[in-house]
């Protein structure tokens, strides 16, 4: 048999049997105590008061403590940053390492990586310490690239968020590089001749050599005046090209160069297409003309055969 | 698994935890409007780390953590201030708060714990209300004050008793009925 606690000894307990958290033993304990201590027991009425007192404060509304303004403050709150955050992951893909940034607006950056780590450091110089690196969060975007640049897929239809367009000059050149057909290519002067500053041709490839979202907004479309291959990410030229040949736009296999007489010719707004000798389409200027690989390509954006040159009963050979 | 980041599911968690978070920073801070500020910061911090949180986490328990050490470190700053006004004004008396003395004043009882309760150093002040206003189990008030159970159950031991001495004159045989 155990000795009956001390007054010092249970207060613990008191305490714990007052608030029923006490075990079987220290319920014990307490009992044997206040059965033989007065002063012991008045506290334990005491403390049984102040739990039912404490029970009030659970039930009771808190004066002054509305919360509904907090709240609203916090809804406003939260969606400034959710519209900042940017999540982003580094993914291998046929044209080597490529970093997807997407934000709550749409896919923001897509960049060809040489190493991981600058790659992060560009972005958190971008966009700080609202980027957060989610491989799994972005991975339906990455899977969709994979398909397009696997040829299974023609089309990246995703929302675009163009934060990282620098100036109100790239986004229109990017909103009119965008409207590319698949499959067709256009010159850095037809560019600035569409934009309305035909004499832009200079800023137009700036432009360009910037644009955060290569591939989906398709810069890869667009050649120099001779048809030249010209920069793409830099020194990226082969990856320019088998973006084209993707598309089935004949490159040279040794030139960096489009041959112009070996493409299907399209007027912008007219509703055909033509070989590229038709009518005096050789001697016209490349900046007025966008130019298909292929018969599908072309039709497939709604274009019919010439009706004087006939490339569906002329076609050029493949 | 990776956590659902769509705006719904982090705002469910706001919707079902903000005003509850509020209410125990009130109390936590004594100062309605210091919790409209740090109930707001709690959110915000939980949305950044909410990514990375397992999927099994306790979400509540978590918030009141973040709660918790937000107003810890409220609590330090304000006590520097509370200090140095003291130091001006040649010392303070705390507002004095008495059992009460009869159930006609029941409502006012809990207003008097809560003076009570606003005197207490801030580890107990948290444990309790943590412990006896939003009923945490000791383990999760242990996680949120950076101590063991044990310690988080004698932090509102001690409340209970200091809260207890604060409203000594009450005549309980008289009260108990």
């Amino acid at each position: 048999m155990n000795a009956i606690p001390t007054c010092r000894e249970v207060e613990p307990d008191l305490v714990a049997v007052a608030a029923g958290e006490a075990g079987a033993a220290a319920t014990q304990g307490v009992e044997r105590h206040v059965a033989i201590c007065r002063s012991c027991r008045d506290e334990l009425g005491r403390y049984r008061v102040l739990e039912g007192m404490v029970s009030d404060l659970r039930r009771a509304p808190m004066p002054g403590a509305d919360p509904t303004l907090a709240r609203a403050e916090l809804e406003s709150r939260l969606a400034d940053i959710r519209s900042r955050m940017i999540t982003y992951g580094i993914y291998s893909s046929p044209l080597g390492r490529i970093l997807i940034a997407r934000s709550e607006l749409g896919v923001s950056m897509v960049r060809y990586v040489d190493s991981d780590a600058a790659a992060r450091a560009h972005l958190k110089r971008l966009a700080g310490d609202e980027a957060v690196e989610d491989e799994a969060a972005v991975e339906p975007v990455y899977r969709e690239l994979l398909d397009y640049l696997s040829a299974r897929e023609t089309r990246l239809s995703w929302s675009l968020d163009l934060r990282w367009a620098g100036s109100d000059f790239q986004r229109r050149v990017l909103a009119v590089t965008a409207q590319l057909p698949y499959g067709a290519v256009a010159s850095y002067g037809g560019i600035a001749k569409r934009i309305g500053a035909p004499g832009s041709v200079r800023a137009v490839a700036q432009a360009l050599r910037h644009n955060p979202l290569p591939i989906v907004i398709p810069c890869h479309r667009v050649i120099g005046s001779t048809g030249a291959l010209t920069g793409y990410a830099g020194t990226r030229i082969g990856l320019k090209k088998r973006l084209l040949s993707l598309e089935g736009v004949p490159v040279g296999t040794h030139a960096s160069r489009i041959d112009r007489n070996s493409m299907y010719v399209w007027i912008s707004p007219d509703k055909e297409y033509c070989v590229p000798s038709c009518g005096s389409l050789p001697e016209m200027p490349l900046a007025q003309l966008t130019l298909f690989g292929s018969r599908e390509h072309a039709e497939a954006v709604g274009l019919s055969p010439c009706s004087s040159c006939r490339p569906d009963l002329h076609p050029l050979p493949a | 698994m990776v956590r659902d980041m769509t705006g719904d599911a982090f705002e469910a968690i706001v919707a079902a935890h903000h005003a509850e978070i509020h209410r125990y920073l009130v109390r936590a801070t004594s100062r309605p409007g210091d919790a409209d500020d740090l109930s707001q910061e709690t959110f915000v911090r939980a949305y950044k780390a909410y990514r990375a949180l397992p999927p099994d986490a306790n979400v509540r328990a978590w918030l009141f953590a973040i709660a918790t050490n937000l107003s810890r470190n409220h609590y330090r700053a304000e006590g520097r201030r509370r200090q140095a006004m003291a130091a001006m004004a040649g010392g303070f008396t705390e507002q004095s708060a008495s059992w009460p003395e009869g159930e006609a004043i029941a409502n006012q009882a809990s207003v008097r714990v809560d003076r009570l309760v606003a005197t207490l150093p801030f580890k107990q002040r948290a444990a309790f209300t943590m412990r006896k206003v939003h009923e945490l189990d000791y383990d999760a008030i242990g996680q949120s004050l950076e101590c063991s159970a044990e310690s988080a159950r004698a932090h509102v031991f001690q409340a209970l008793r200091k809260i207890r001495q604060g409203l000594d004159d009450l005549d309980v045989v008289h009260t108990e009925r």
